[in-house]
């Protein structure tokens, strides 16, 4: 009995079939020997009893593995299923707070529209306005207090000139934003570059009492570099802008410019204010400043950034800052020289896999 | 246009975040991973338009530029009814979309897929029916696209070296 129970159910089967085999056997015989009918039947019987025995067997056998493994499947599938569930619910959270984060912009960019006058006039009007009374008063200046004009001009330089610039970025991003921006490749003196910019803050500057100095790496060599020179030279305005803007009196602006051989590293750093960490997420959004309000000190619609943000893009380039409150802030942009090839044959090479397809 | 061609090549390469259209014959190139570009013509008034999107929707982050799908399908619309193109009349051919960057895990929040949802839904709502396709997969197209005949020939390219960080 014991033994039977250790033997493996295949041995067992064949052992029944083996019996089986054997009634049948009989069976045919006593059909052959013209037996007496009921013992022929009693023979079935036996027959019967065990197939029967065969079928529980074998019935038992499934349960034990086909079905055991069977539930085993399921529950790893239905393991597998939770953690996709999982996974999605993860997803479904982070879409969650996108929602509410876009929403957040949305009534942001409601009460910005409410304020797109006012702005306006503040940025575009009240230069006018200002220059336009300026000039007034230098045609009613008397003979003897010339050096009132001096003054009077320099105001109104410092008004034009920011007007200017604003002018530049709206622009930019205008031609951004109608998708009619691409990068127009030559070769740069990036150091003349440099120098023309800060020149074009030299008033800015003075104004602020800061001083921008150049720190490069390849002194008195002119480096060059194939970039676009127009992007590049507002790219660092903005840069410089910002840190003027945001530099405290009497400190200074450094601009390091570091080229190897493949890209060219340039950092513009101010030891001013810093970027509060509130503000640190919004830096390149559009129309953002790091001061609420309209009355600000400082102006700007705050489109600067979001214009190197998208000249970077295009440029493939990357930029980044760090930041520390009241110590100041670098902001460092890396720009990749741009090879013979367009971006994406250079991502993708030229196999071809299939033939050319027409639709 | 505004376009400047660079190089002696006659065809113009269609940079990502930019966008054309023209009422003349123009040979338009350009290469897709997870980007998509639809094509519009208008076969009434011959003019064919074409975008290169990165990303299905602007979050209000940077420019409202058309890195984006909902704005660069906008501003092609725009830009093909200024040159007297009807919206009515317009056919849309989808190109790109792939997976490239995605974990296959997870397919249905890849950018390429995201991308393509964005612009059958789009052109859906504004009632473009869509004449040709070709989007999925994993591989890169490069498609050149004729504005003046509507026709589109495209290879299937083979990722070079993949970098995650430009291949946005």
């Amino acid at each position: 009995m014991d033994k039977r129970k250790l033997s493996s159910t295949k041995d067992r089967a064949a052992h029944r079939i083996k019996i089986i085999r054997g009634h049948l056997n009989k069976i045919e015989k006593m059909i052959v020997d013209d037996e007496y009918c009921v013992d022929i039947v009693h023979q079935s019987r036996a027959v019967q009893s065990a197939l029967k025995k065969l079928d529980l067997l074998l019935i038992e056998d499934h349960l034990n593995h086909c079905v055991v493994h069977q539930i085993k499947n399921n529950e790893e599938e239905i393991k597998y299923l939770r953690q996709k569930n999982e996974l999605d619910q993860q997803q479904i959270k982070s879409l969650n707070t996108l929602i509410a984060e876009l929403s957040k912009r949305l009534s942001d960019s409601e009460s910005l529209k409410s304020h797109f006058i006012s702005n306006i006039s503040n940025e575009l009007v009240n230069p006018f306005t200002s220059v336009l009374a300026l000039t007034e008063n230098i045609l009613n200046v008397d003979k003897e207090n010339w050096k009132k004009v001096i003054s009077m001009i320099s105001l109104m330089h410092t008004e034009v000139f920011n007007l200017d610039f604003q002018l530049k970025n709206i622009f930019a991003a205008a031609k951004f934003e109608a998708g009619e921006t691409i990068p127009e490749i030559s070769l740069v003196n990036i150091d003349q570059c440099i120098i023309d910019t800060i020149k074009y803050f030299k008033y800015e500057a003075r104004r602020k009492k800061v001083s921008i100095k150049c720190l490069s790496q390849h002194e008195n060599i002119p480096v060059y570099f194939k970039t676009d020179k127009e992007k590049f030279e507002l790219l660092i305005s903005n840069l410089i802008s910002n840190a003027i803007k945001f530099s405290y009196p009497q400190s200074e602006v450094l601009i390091k410019i570091n080229i190897s051989e493949k890209e060219l590293i340039t950092e513009v750093v101010d030891f001013g204010e810093g970027i509060s960490q509130k503000n640190q997420k919004v830096v390149f959004d559009r129309f953002k400043r790091s001061e609420d309000g309209i009355s600000s000190i400082n102006r700007g619609h705050g489109l600067g950034l979001s214009v190197n943000k998208a000249i970077i893009d295009i440029l493939n380039g990357k930029i980044s800052f760090t930041t520390e409150l009241e110590k100041g802030t670098t902001f460092k942009i890396m720009i990749p020289e741009p090879s013979e090839k367009t971006k994406g044959e250079e991502l993708f090479g030229e196999d071809i896999f299939f033939k050319e397809e027409k639709f | 246009m505004n376009h400047i061609n660079i190089g002696i090549s006659k065809h113009i390469y269609l940079y990502p975040s930019t966008l054309f259209a023209s009422k003349d014959k123009k040979e338009i190139h350009t290469v897709l991973g997870s980007c998509i570009s639809i094509c519009l013509f208008d076969p009434v008034n011959n003019i064919g338009g074409i975008n290169h999107y990165m990303l299905p929707i602007w979050n209000g982050e940077g420019l409202a530029s058309p890195k984006y799908g909902n704005i660069a399908l906008e501003k092609l619309l725009e830009k093909m009814g200024n040159l007297g193109a009807q919206t009515n009349n317009l056919k849309a051919k989808i190109f790109g979309g792939a997976e490239i960057l995605s974990n296959p895990g997870n397919r249905k929040f890849s950018v390429g897929f995201k991308n393509t949802i964005l612009a059958t839904e789009y052109l859906e709502k504004l009632r473009i029916p869509i004449i040709a396709r070709s989007t999925g997969g994993n591989l890169g197209r490069k498609i050149i696209y004729d504005t003046s005949t509507n026709e589109i020939i495209q290879r299937f390219i083979k990722p070079n070296k993949i970098n995650d960080e430009q291949l946005k």
